[in-house]
């Protein structure tokens, strides 16, 4: 018990000194999470938007293979983008691999799914009459399509944040698309396991507690956002 | 202002409106009657552009309705369809009723005048800036009637608008529905009160079964 709350008061004591290892880590994670989210809300909104919402062959398949890609292991993804952006990969010539954009790139795969199912969750739990009273007012199906986002505008919100969870909290994406570079790739999860290994445990706990406040803020934001 | 002939409107095998041949005429108000069932929503949905039917034709002011997508939205913009539980956006009463005519691409100073206008008509005058979400029931059927004659459609369809409201705001909303033919608004309203055509002056249409078995007159 000593152990711990020694290293938590040495934790604490990290994150008011502003330690430079800290400050990068914790950059670097939010600077491309917060890139991997645009993207995915990008692609996940309207993919979600259409599959909650519109009538199409295979619809019930498109659902299930939204659901399981959820599930994904954040390893495969990053096995996966690894095999592309290796040198020997179909995008090996771009020389992404082990940069802050590799890391965008998988953070994007792996927050897309649940933005998409968010997404269709609130679009399919929306007021069946959104859509209907926005066409016979005479909007376009952009219009009704702003309409009825605006109207489930908190479950879209959700789905971004929850995208941005996803990502600010992987590991293994991480580490094999972004190699764990000090001060260029190395982010609060990744500096995590490895200060761990080292045995800084008081280090790894700093961003540990940086990691919780981050989620916390997000969460506070949204509940925020939702008494207006 | 339409002519529909040989309209059938089918789910799977079930034929749930077969019209041969019924004209409503611009400018005057029709009651449509009819038991749970009769077709009387189907029938309000394929005038409002909204379903086109199965089989059959549909003239609106002596021209075919194409029912391609660009097409029908033209027409679209000329009828409005209120529901009997509308729908109000999250916002204020305002931005509710101002709905229909940003859509329209009316903006500014003409965009303020018709949601007043709208608003008084139906004694709301003074509430643009409620939360639309905090009205009551009967306030809300009112806010979307405003929304519906902010945008002076050339025809009003009412899917039971008087239903499950006060008996003050029903006789208001009759009122304000009674005047609009003068105005050159042809108005199709679904009603289960047999007094309704005698009280608003309108012609009776009558289905059942899908079928029309009292025509416009």
């Amino acid at each position: 018990m000593e152990f711990l709350v020694a290293s938590f008061a040495s934790a604490l004591r990290l994150i008011a000194s502003l330690a430079p290892d800290l400050v990068d880590a914790v950059g670097t994670s939010l600077s491309v999470s917060a890139g991997a989210t645009v993207f995915a809300t990008v692609f996940g909104i309207p993919l979600g938007l259409v599959v909650g919402l519109c009538d199409f062959p295979l619809k019930r398949a498109a659902v299930t293979i939204l659901n399981s890609l959820i599930a994904v292991p954040t390893v495969v993804v990053g096995l996966l983008v690894y095999g592309f952006l290796s040198r020997q990969g179909p995008l090996g010539s771009l020389g992404l691999l082990f940069t802050p954009s590799a890391i965008v790139i998988g953070g994007t795969l792996l927050a897309s799914p649940i933005v998409a199912n968010y997404a269709m969750a609130s679009a399919r739990g929306a007021d069946p009459r959104i859509l209907p009273t926005a066409v016979t007012l005479g909007a376009g199906p952009l219009r009704a399509a702003g309409a009825l986002v605006a109207e489930i505008r908190f479950g879209i919100l959700a789905a971004v944040i929850a995208g941005f969870g996803r990502v600010v909290s992987e590991v293994g994406v991480a580490m094999m698309l972004g190699g764990n570079i000090r001060g260029y790739t190395r982010t609060m999860t990744t500096a995590i396991a490895l200060e761990t290994s080292k045995g800084e445990f008081a280090f790894g706990m700093a961003l540990g507690i940086v990691l919780m406040l981050v989620a916390l803020g997000v969460n506070v934001f949204l509940s925020v956002l939702q008494r207006k | 202002m339409y002519r529909l002939r040989g309209i059938r409107m089918r789910y799977g095998t079930r034929t749930v409106l077969a019209i041969d041949d019924l004209s409503i005429a611009a400018g005057r108000l029709y009651t449509l009657a009819g038991p749970n069932g009769a077709g009387k929503s189907t029938l309000l949905a394929i005038l409002a552009f909204l379903s086109p039917p199965t089989e059959g034709e549909v003239y609106y002011a002596g021209a075919r309705v194409d029912w391609a997508r660009g097409s029908v939205r033209d027409r679209r913009l000329k009828v409005t369809l209120l529901h009997q539980s509308p729908y109000l956006f999250g916002g204020t009463v305002r931005a509710n009723v101002a709905f229909g005519l940003k859509a329209r691409g009316i903006a500014g100073d003409a965009q303020r005048r018709s949601v007043a206008r709208a608003l008084e008509a139906v004694g709301l005058g003074e509430f643009g800036d409620r939360k639309a979400r905090e009205l009551s029931g009967g306030e809300a059927q009112r806010v979307a009637m405003a929304r519906a004659l902010a945008l002076e459609p050339e025809v009003l369809l009412l899917d039971e608008p008087l239903a499950n409201i006060d008996r003050e705001t029903a006789a208001l909303l009759e009122s304000v529905i009674a005047s609009l033919p003068a105005r050159g608004t042809t108005v199709v309203m679904t009603t289960h009160d047999p007094d309704h055509p005698a009280r608003l002056n309108g012609a009776s249409i009558v289905l059942e079964g899908g079928r029309v078995v009292r025509p416009s007159p």
